[in-house]
């Protein structure tokens, strides 16, 4: 009889942990909404210290879907659901989505976009790319955010800005070649959000189009710019 | 913040097994404003509750637990038993999010897929949608509720003009209402158009579908191809690749196909089916008592359970000389579709077989006669497979007289169908009667080209009130004879052309049509009446 050998597939037992987690965490969110509301009702003006708490659930829970993204991407268990899109419904619920964050830090969002502008693109994945983007964005920038959508040489273009500090040249250069994959994510000099970005917009195509990003510091705000290209 | 109360006054049903899960939603539901919220973790139970109230919002889990029902199997049963309103909306929870396309291919469809876990304001923006694309299309779900296709094309392209923002999802229902109808070129188009805007996969497959239905095999092959290639999950495309492959003679790369679309949706009864069919007319008997015993398994929880994949299971068995095993499976059967004559007439005939291969004479015997008895009472109601099943049985049986008479019956239905006319003259070679058989054929065909000339006579020489009524009885008398049903539905267009129409044969054409359609969806013939009907009734 052959021995047979103990094949550890590291990357399913990640992303079944990964699984896992994600689901004790967004049960975890949902209760502290529940504590957040009670305490609201009772008025103990502390409850706001916990959006905070909040805050940082929610960052956690967007990487964990991010990773099980990539992963299920990388395996081929994932295809695209890309569907016709209103770019106006987009920003006002990504706005809705943060206002308990945005309120909390005291940061004015004001959006731009024509009223017909519509898009193809998978919007599950497009949202998940801009609210971890927004959401990083509330740690530097100061007052204000802007989103920007605009149809720019067959490609939608849709930018976040801040009026923050801006993003370190290392990866506005590693992002300015758009035609290849050129985050670097082992030497760590970057997060995992525009990792994600980067992916999730070359697997949107159109014809011989694909998606890409840009890092740039030279918006109308005077922080640092994050633009999505969708063909 | 307050979230939008959208819930407010709605009846809401949550299904899902993990009780903290239920708990936990059950506060976000109450959060939109909803107090009336019943859960449950259990399907059977699901379906008794939708059975007793008129709910608005349901929201299934998917994965109920093993060997349970599951949530595809619980909205397939409250469609299927019409217990659902047509305004209520039927939201899937599923841990994945690929489901979407693996679900594709089923009859039923929930109104949208929601990947577990969820917030609350992802669940809010969700139904918010939803809830606007139902009123949007309200008027139109109202007229396909009641299966009238007709109206709601037209209330689609009063709505398409206006160039709406969900102009897409109403291009997407004009063109699968076209093919419903018969009018091919008119989907074909439509997918088209938005084709070369974007190769979206549902455009794909509908143009794929159309060209298939327009009998443009080749073009279809490569449609569906592209679109497995891009997406290896999308299962219907599989689907039609087979139905192509199949049509183009390949049977076995027919069979492949849906053995892997099966590897994705091993739970889809339909596709269980039909694979076991092709397998069996492919002599992989293997694969088809494997496919067969599956679907008879899943029907135990699903709508879509049927006596076939019984008698099936059962003449793979025989094939495989193991006659007892098929008794079982055919007293089955007989115990589950006690009230249907047609099921229970076939299992008993095979029953008859298997005491022939056993050598049980008097079980043989008394098999005969209660076939003979069931045959007696049921004449004119089994449609042309079946039909042939039934005839072969009692050829085997010995009881050429009752084979041949049907057989007569079959092949006055099919006198132009070669591909029925085929496989009769098979079920009398068969039955060592292939001389018999070419002569009743010939015969027949003759007859029945005579009745239809008469008629066609009649149209020529103006009588068409006449005509009309000559055809209307021919046609009722071979309801499955394509074209005595094209050509009655023919006079009546040229009467309605000449005299003006009425609803009532407007009415009348259209139950021809759907007769045709049911037939053979790609006559010809079919699509020039409907092109006739479609300008007639648009007038």
């Amino acid at each position: 009889m052959d021995i047979e050998q103990r094949n550890i597939d590291f990357a399913t037992i990640i992303a079944s942990a990964v699984h896992d987690m994600k689901n004790s965490l967004s049960m975890l969110l949902n209760y502290l909404d529940d504590v957040v509301d009670y305490f609201k009702e009772i008025d103990v003006p502390e409850a706001v210290q916990l959006t905070h708490l909040h805050y940082e659930a929610k960052r956690v829970n967007n990487n964990l879907i991010q990773l099980l993204s990539l992963y299920r991407l990388d395996k081929s268990m994932y295809s695209l659901n890309i569907t016709y899109n209103s770019i106006n419904e987009l920003f006002n619920d990504l706005v809705i989505q943060n206002k308990t964050m945005l309120d909390y830090k005291n940061i004015s969002v004001e959006t731009e976009c024509e009223d017909d502008l519509f898009w193809f693109f998978d919007l599950d994945m497009i949202s998940g790319v801009l609210n971890s983007t927004m959401n990083n964005s509330f740690r530097y920038t100061k007052s204000k955010l802007r989103l920007v959508a605009e149809v720019e040489d067959g490609y939608l273009k849709i930018s976040i800005e801040d009026d923050g500090g801006g993003y370190p040249k290392n990866l506005i250069d590693a992002t300015s070649n758009h035609r290849e994959k050129s985050i670097d994510f082992t030497s760590g000099s970057t997060g995992l959000g525009l990792f994600f970005a980067e992916i999730v917009a070359d697997y949107h195509t159109n014809k011989d189009k694909r998606g890409y990003i840009n890092l740039c510091n030279t918006c109308s705000l005077g922080g640092g710019c994050f633009s999505l290209y969708l063909p | 913040m307050p979230l939008k109360l959208i819930l407010e006054g709605k009846r809401c049903l949550l299904v899902d097994d993990f009780s903290e899960f239920r708990y936990s939603v059950k506060k976000m539901l109450q959060s939109l404003g909803a107090s009336d919220v019943d859960d449950t973790g259990d399907g059977d139970e699901a379906i008794d509750k939708i059975a007793l109230k008129s709910y608005d919002l349901i929201l299934c889990d998917y994965n109920l637990g093993e060997n349970k029902r599951d949530g595809q199997q619980i909205l397939e049963e409250a469609k299927h038993k019409e217990i659902l309103k047509y305004s209520a909306i039927f939201i899937m929870i599923t841990a994945e999010n690929t489901m979407r396309m693996v679900m594709g291919a089923m009859e039923y469809k929930p109104d949208d897929y929601l990947t577990k876990p969820f917030t609350k304001e992802a669940l809010l923006a969700r139904l918010e949608k939803i809830m606007e694309k139902k009123n949007d299309f309200a008027t139109i779900d109202k007229a396909l509720a009641r299966k009238d296709y007709h109206s709601a094309l037209k209330m689609c392209n009063d709505k398409i003009q206006s160039k709406p923002k969900n102009l897409y999802e109403l291009l997407k229902l004009k063109a699968e209402l076209s093919i419903t109808v018969g009018d091919y070129p008119e989907a074909e188009s439509i997918y088209n158009q938005i084709v070369n805007i974007r190769r979206l996969p549902w455009a794909l497959l509908g143009l794929g579908k159309a060209l298939f239905l327009s009998t443009k095999h080749m073009e279809a092959k490569e449609i569906f191809l592209e679109i497995i290639d891009e997406n290896r999950s999308f299962v219907e495309a599989y689907d039609w690749l087979a139905k192509v492959l199949e049509a183009l003679g390949d049977s076995k790369e027919a069979q492949r196909m849906l053995m892997r679309a099966l590897e994705l949706s091993p739970k889809a009864i339909l596709r269980q089916k039909a694979l076991a069919d092709l397998a069996y007319k492919n002599n992989d008997l293997a694969t088809a008592e494997n496919s067969y015993k599956q679907a008879v398994d899943l029907g135990k929880n699903s709508c879509f359970k049927s006596a076939k994949d019984y008698t099936g299971l059962a003449q793979v068995m025989l094939d495989k000389k193991t006659p007892e095993k098929a008794l079982k499976v055919l007293q089955d059967s007989k115990t589950i579709f006690t009230n249907d004559r047609e099921s229970t007439l076939q299992a008993t005939l095979m029953q008859g077989l298997a005491h022939k291969e056993l050598g049980n004479e008097a079980d043989l015997k008394s098999s005969i006669e209660e076939a003979n008895s069931l045959f007696s009472g049921m004449k004119g109601t089994v449609n042309s497979v079946a039909s042939l099943d039934i005839a072969g049985s009692f050829f085997k049986l010995g009881e050429a007289d009752k084979a041949n008479q049907i057989m007569q019956d079959v092949i006055r239905n099919n006198h132009d169908n070669e591909k029925v006319l085929k496989k009769a003259q098979e079920v009398f070679t068969s039955a060592d009667m292939q001389t018999e058989g070419e002569r009743m054929i010939a015969a027949t065909k003759r007859e029945i080209i005579k009745v239809n000339n008469d008629g066609v006579m009649l149209v020529k020489n103006g009588k068409l009130a006449e005509a009309i009524d000559f055809f209307s009885k021919a046609a009722s008398g071979l309801p499955e004879n394509k074209i005595i049903n094209a050509n009655a539905a023919q006079a009546m267009l040229m009467y309605m052309q000449k005299f003006g129409k009425t609803d009532k044969h407007v009415n009348q054409v259209q139950r021809y049509l759907d007769q045709i359609r049911k037939v053979d969806p790609t006559y010809k013939k079919y699509q020039e009446l409907v092109a006739v009907y479609k300008k007639l009734t648009e007038a």
